[in-house]
């Protein structure tokens, strides 16, 4: 029971941090809610048991992308005017229009059709019958495609070198 | 399942790996003046990693890593010897042009030194996974050494054209690469020919491997995946300019011929006719576009465009005939270890003359062999084995190519053959050009360079490796054909 109440939480959660992202005036509350948005459905990723991806959506996304974003809003200045003048007049009306379409249609295929939006799930909750775990996918990348991994390795530290030998910039030619 | 490592087998790799850590260490404790020791490394590194090649190639055994997806025969041997000795080529003719400049030298060696690695895996590699991260550690730091004349408008472009078009290619070869696993299920060249022979031609087949071939094609810059190529080519340092025109060309073409020749021989209705048009457009797009070239090395860019295409042709043609690949397939190789050798002096001498006359473009070398007798010898020497003039190397690759076409035989082999042989001509013309502006024409100004001193000895020994073996091979091509048999191997399954 616990499944369900968990997956409409975190389903609002999710929509309230992406309503937030487009709605909010302020470009640190949009990232706020971009936040928002990626933790619950880092949690949906562990309710499907696929650990690792929620572990890195929360590392990768929730921690690396988003301070990123943070930063270049930092770095053009939080309290800039924004232009309010629509190139495109009648955009918002249109995609609102459509979301309410693609809404529409997935209420009738849910309750008038016996569409089936997912399989059976096939693992239940039992972790150990499941392949997103972090034990089933660190196995066989530490051994059938522990070369591939270690030259992955390799290319990300050549690009950190490289980003910044590129970006280091030398004040005088000694 | 075996996960017994020879360690013999992988010394090459695991001394180029060391020497990048030496690179790495001496760059970061050396002081500012002595960072030349990173180039030693570096030339040492790639020198060294020949050694066990030869005991390997003494041993002639095929060892295989990983479960089948790594392997050591005859064939890999082959095109890491061409990749180590082309890469101390480019150590050589990089030691002073990086020095003099004042570039960043431990990162410009740690870069390149892990594409050589690259390259080094790709040669090996008999799965899906494990060749594209060879692929990608050979263009990943080529992006960024693309850009390394930092302060250069030019080279900034070179390097940002080179990223974005390649990342761009390398979406679309991954893309291609996993619907073809998601058909299939099997991700190594063997699993893969079986399955793909087995399966109908669906669609979905056929759209991933038009996706590869569109991938393969921008790596070995073949038309009309080439539009990179001249900017970067002109932009970047030209030693990195050298490298990308024959080990990242290489590189693309090993990986291409790998998939198409030991993963998807059942479906080469599909990549045969396409392979043939890049082919045939490659030399004919590629030729004419460097007749109208004032700029040495744009004009070597498109000669290495057409080239691309006349490496293509022997492949091509026999899969389009539905002949033996085995011919072919020698045929592409030796065209290609040829190619490397001629192309890696042409872009030395470009480096050396460019010393005097402070210019790449053609009219201002007018004149050079009243000023420079030997810088304007070599120049003929690499042109003209460019052109294929015996008794040049280049000779040989061009009777190689067109006696595989003539062994296929049919009617769309006698089209490409002919396209091959009006471009030949063609190509002779602007090659000639360049030889003449150098010993025909009267120096129009005077040489604002030095070349009173003769250049630095690394360059000097990556020019006399360069000619020799362009002379040498011109004269004994048996020697290019121990390379045809060694990559016979492959055929005998990989």
């Amino acid at each position: 029971m616990v499944e369900p109440i968990l997956f409409v939480l975190m389903s609002m959660a999710a929509l309230a941090g992406a309503v937030t992202v487009v709605a909010a005036r302020n470009p640190v509350y949009s990232a706020m809610g971009l936040l928002g948005t990626l933790f619950s459905v880092a949690v949906l990723y562990v309710l499907q048991l696929a650990h690792l991806v929620a572990a890195v959506q929360v590392i990768v996304y929730a921690g690396a992308v988003l301070t990123l974003f943070l930063f270049v809003i930092m770095l053009i200045g939080v309290d800039k005017e924004e232009h309010w003048e629509e190139p495109l007049r009648y955009q918002r009306s249109f995609v609102a229009g459509m979301a309410g379409v693609v809404v529409l249609m997935a209420a009738g295929l849910t309750f008038f059709t016996d569409f089936d939006w997912v399989p059976a799930a096939v693992g239940g909750t039992d972790p150990s019958r499941t392949i997103g775990t972090v034990q089933a996918i660190a196995e066989p990348m530490f051994t059938d495609w522990v070369l591939a991994f270690e030259a992955t390795a390799l290319l990300l530290t050549i690009a950190a070198a490289g980003a910044i030998a590129l970006a280091h910039y030398r004040r005088r030619p000694h | 399942m075996s996960w017994e490592v020879d360690y013999l087998a992988i010394a090459p790799e695991l001394i180029i790996i060391g020497s990048l850590f030496l690179v790495l260490g001496l760059d970061l404790t050396l002081p500012r003046l002595k960072k030349y020791w990173t180039a030693t490394a570096a030339v040492a590194g790639s020198a060294l990693a020949l050694i066990p090649l030869a005991f390997l190639a003494v041993e002639g055994e095929t060892i295989s890593m990983f479960d089948g997806s790594y392997v050591v025969d005859e064939f890999a041997l082959v095109l890491k010897g061409l990749f180590l000795v082309t890469a101390y080529i480019v150590f050589l003719m990089s030691v002073n042009y990086i020095e003099s400049e004042r570039y960043y030298q431990g990162e410009y060696y740690l870069l390149l030194l892990a594409s050589v690695l690259g390259s080094l895996v790709l040669a090996s590699a008999r799965d899906l996974i494990v060749l594209f991260i060879g692929i990608e550690l050979v263009t990943g730091p080529l992006y960024l050494l693309a850009g390394w004349r930092k302060g250069d408008v030019k080279s900034n472009e070179a390097s940002l054209k080179y990223f974005i078009l390649g990342v761009l290619s390398t979406a679309i070869l991954l893309y291609g690469m996993s619907v073809l696993y998601g058909l299939t299920g099997e991700i190594t060249f063997s699993g893969l020919a079986e399955a793909t022979a087995a399966m109908p031609n669906s669609p979905a087949l056929t759209m991933a491997v038009l996706f590869l071939i569109v991938g393969f094609g921008f790596k070995i810059s073949a038309v009309p995946f080439h539009f990179w190529a001249p900017d970067t080519y002109e932009g970047a340092p030209t030693p990195i300019t050298a490298y990308l025109s024959v080990n990242s060309k290489a590189a693309g073409f090993v990986a291409m011929l790998l998939v198409m020749y030991l993963a998807l021989p059942g479906v080469s209705d599909v990549w045969a006719p396409a392979l043939w048009a890049l082919a045939a457009l490659s030399m004919t797009i590629g030729n004419l576009s460097a007749l109208r070239q004032t700029n040495i090395v744009r004009l070597l860019a498109y000669s290495s465009i057409a080239q691309a295409g006349f490496m293509l042709v022997p492949f091509a043609a026999a899969a389009v005939a539905g002949a033996d690949l085995e011919e072919a397939f020698s045929a592409t190789v030796i065209y290609l270890v040829i190619y490397a050798v001629m192309n890696l002096g042409a872009f030395g001498v470009v480096i050396a003359g460019a010393r005097t006359t402070k210019s790449g473009e053609i009219s201002d070398w007018a004149g050079l062999s009243n000023v420079d007798s030997r810088a304007a010898v070599l120049v003929a020497v690499f042109f003209f084995s460019l052109a294929g003039i015996p008794p040049l190397a280049g000779w040989f690759a061009k009777f190689v190519m067109f006696r595989s076409v003539m062994i296929a035989g049919g009617a769309a082999t006698v089209v490409l053959a002919v396209v091959a042989a009006v471009n030949a001509v063609i190509a002779l013309y602007y090659y000639a050009k360049v030889v003449k502006s150098v010993w025909l024409d009267d120096a129009t100004r005077e040489f604002p360079g030095e070349f009173d001193e003769p250049p630095a000895g690394s360059l000097r020994l990556a020019l006399a490796i360069s000619v020799g073996l362009t002379v040498v091979v011109g004269f004994f091509p048996a020697l290019a054909t121990f390379v045809a048999d060694a990559s016979r191997v492959i055929a005998a399954g990989g």
